[in-house]
């Protein structure tokens, strides 16, 4: 892509890049670290995560003043309203990305890694990672213009679906199992939902970048495989 | 099934309306000079469609060739065919009063005449219809109503036009090219001399205006064209570059010059 004949109007574009790219990077780092302290029941990385979302919420903040001026000063057209619209929505993804790992976080106490059952360890891990991956590429991805990478990561939101769905399963085996699971289990089981919904973001995100990158819509139907809403128990 | 069509041909499945004016293969010169290199393109009835590109791009020539207007100037000619309704008005035999009744045109600078707001309309009727006064007070009424200046001017019409803002000027010039029952307007630039609220009210007019005419719009203000076109026509160096959906030109162009030139890449 070319330059702008002003040359203040690339810095203002790539501004708002960096902070897309920041917000992207804090994603990763408190999703990775609001599952690693769920599992290690480290209370200090909990909180460092939480506090870390007052920074996403700034970010974002920054985003949008930007994000505003920057339409009211330049009226960007084509491929620079894309990106600056792209980027808005963007940002908001992220935020709630940011909002769902706090809340991840703020449970890390109350779940307590002697009542997880080994298994759910490395159920929930699993699907954490899933969910790491997708965090961190559709970021990188985007910074490397890959529309085709953004639209084969869309389609992998799927596996975290499938996880989801067997975890929920493995979640209320425990629960029926022995009653004294459930307090646990269930903060797990929202644990695990935000990281199922944090996956959601990430198509989000990608979808949005795509269309910032090509100018067309990925279609708009994408396989869910979430079942938990038809294996819910009868009441 | 929509993407492997032409942009051409998606605009002309969608537009409802049957094509006004179609242009087909055609070359202008200034002298030996090439202004216009084989343009083909097809605007819909009763729409508004702009040309944008940069300055000597060919889009006020192209402007110029649809009421031939360019024939006052020598040496300067057009080649390939215009059809207005399916007649070519580049024939020999096309009557070129009757061609500029059909195919009227407003200018970047008002240009009223030096003579009072109603004769100012009155003027050209005249040139074409014998009426009664009281015929002719009824069309310079509805002239100026059409242009929205009839509130502003019906208590002093035999005041100078050239008393008028140039914001009144520009309407009363566009009430005068309605005033003779055109079937399209060509508006060269018409809001780049005015202020923010006269440019306003003349884009408000054009809004209101094609609902009834043909209109063909150059400006240099893409958000302008952005507001009041439904279909534009980037053009470069004499080439039609790219022609499609107002919506689609700027927000996701097909080409790379197009894209370059409304982002402000270009040169």
């Amino acid at each position: 892509m070319g330059e702008h004949t002003v040359a203040s109007f690339d810095e203002d574009l790539g501004q708002i890049s960096r902070l897309i790219r920041d917000m992207g990077d804090l994603a990763g780092s408190m999703v990775g670290g609001a599952t690693k302290a769920l599992l290690n029941s480290d209370n200090a990385l909990a909180q460092r995560v939480v506090s870390d979302d007052a920074i996403m919420d700034a970010r974002q903040r920054e985003l949008d003043d930007r994000a505003i001026t920057l339409i009211a000063k330049r009226q960007p057209m084509a491929d620079d309203l894309r990106h600056v619209v792209g980027s808005i929505r963007m940002a908001g993804d992220l935020e709630r990305i940011g909002d769902l790992a706090k809340n991840i976080a703020k449970r890390v106490g109350t779940v307590g890694l002697s009542v997880t059952p080994r298994d759910l360890s490395h159920s929930i891990d699993a699907m954490a990672q899933l969910v790491l991956i997708q965090v961190q590429g559709v970021i990188e991805e985007y910074a490397a213009r890959d529309a085709a990478a953004l639209a084969k990561l869309r389609a992998d939101d799927e596996r975290i679906d499938v996880k989801y769905t067997s975890v929920f399963r493995e979640l209320l085996t425990y629960m029926m199992e022995d009653p004294r699971n459930i307090t646990a289990c269930t903060h797990l089981l929202f644990c695990a939902k935000n990281l199922e919904r944090i996956g959601d973001h990430v198509t989000n995100i990608a979808e949005n970048a795509y269309y910032v990158l090509t100018g067309t819509q990925l279609p708009a139907n994408r396989p869910k495989q979430d079942e938990t809403a038809m294996s819910a128990p009868a009441a | 099934m929509s993407q492997m069509l032409s942009p051409d041909m998606t605009i002309a499945a969608e537009a409802t309306a049957k094509a006004k004016i179609e242009v087909k293969n055609l070359n202008f010169y200034y002298g030996q000079s090439k202004a216009l290199k084989d343009i083909t393109l097809s605007l819909p009835e009763r729409s508004v469609t702009a040309f944008i590109g940069p300055s000597g791009c060919g889009k006020s020539t192209l402007l110029r060739v649809f009421n031939r207007i360019y024939e006052l100037y020598p040496k300067q000619t057009a080649e390939g065919q215009v059809l207005l309704d399916g007649q070519n008005i580049l024939d020999r035999s096309q009557d070129l009063n009757l061609l500029r009744t059909k195919i009227g045109m407003v200018f970047q600078k008002p240009t009223p005449f030096p003579m009072s707001i109603y004769e100012n309309i009155a003027f050209g009727v005249r040139l074409y219809e014998k009426i009664s006064k009281s015929e002719m007070d009824g069309r310079v009424e509805q002239a100026l109503k059409r242009a929205a200046l009839w509130t502003e001017v019906k208590d002093k019409l035999n005041a100078s036009g050239l008393s008028l803002s140039g914001g009144q000027q520009q309407r009363l010039c566009i009430a005068r090219t309605v005033a003779v029952k055109p079937e399209v307007i060509l508006l060269d630039e018409p809001a780049s001399a005015l202020d923010p609220l006269s440019t306003a009210k003349i884009e408000e007019l054009i809004d209101e205006l094609q609902a009834d005419y043909t209109i063909v719009i150059v400006t240099h203000n893409m958000q302008q064209a952005a507001r009041v076109s439904k279909q534009t026509a980037f053009m470069y160096l004499g080439e039609l570059v790219e022609f499609d959906r107002t919506e689609k030109i700027f927000t996701s162009p097909r080409e790379k010059r197009t894209q370059d030139y409304i982002t402000g890449r270009f040169g």
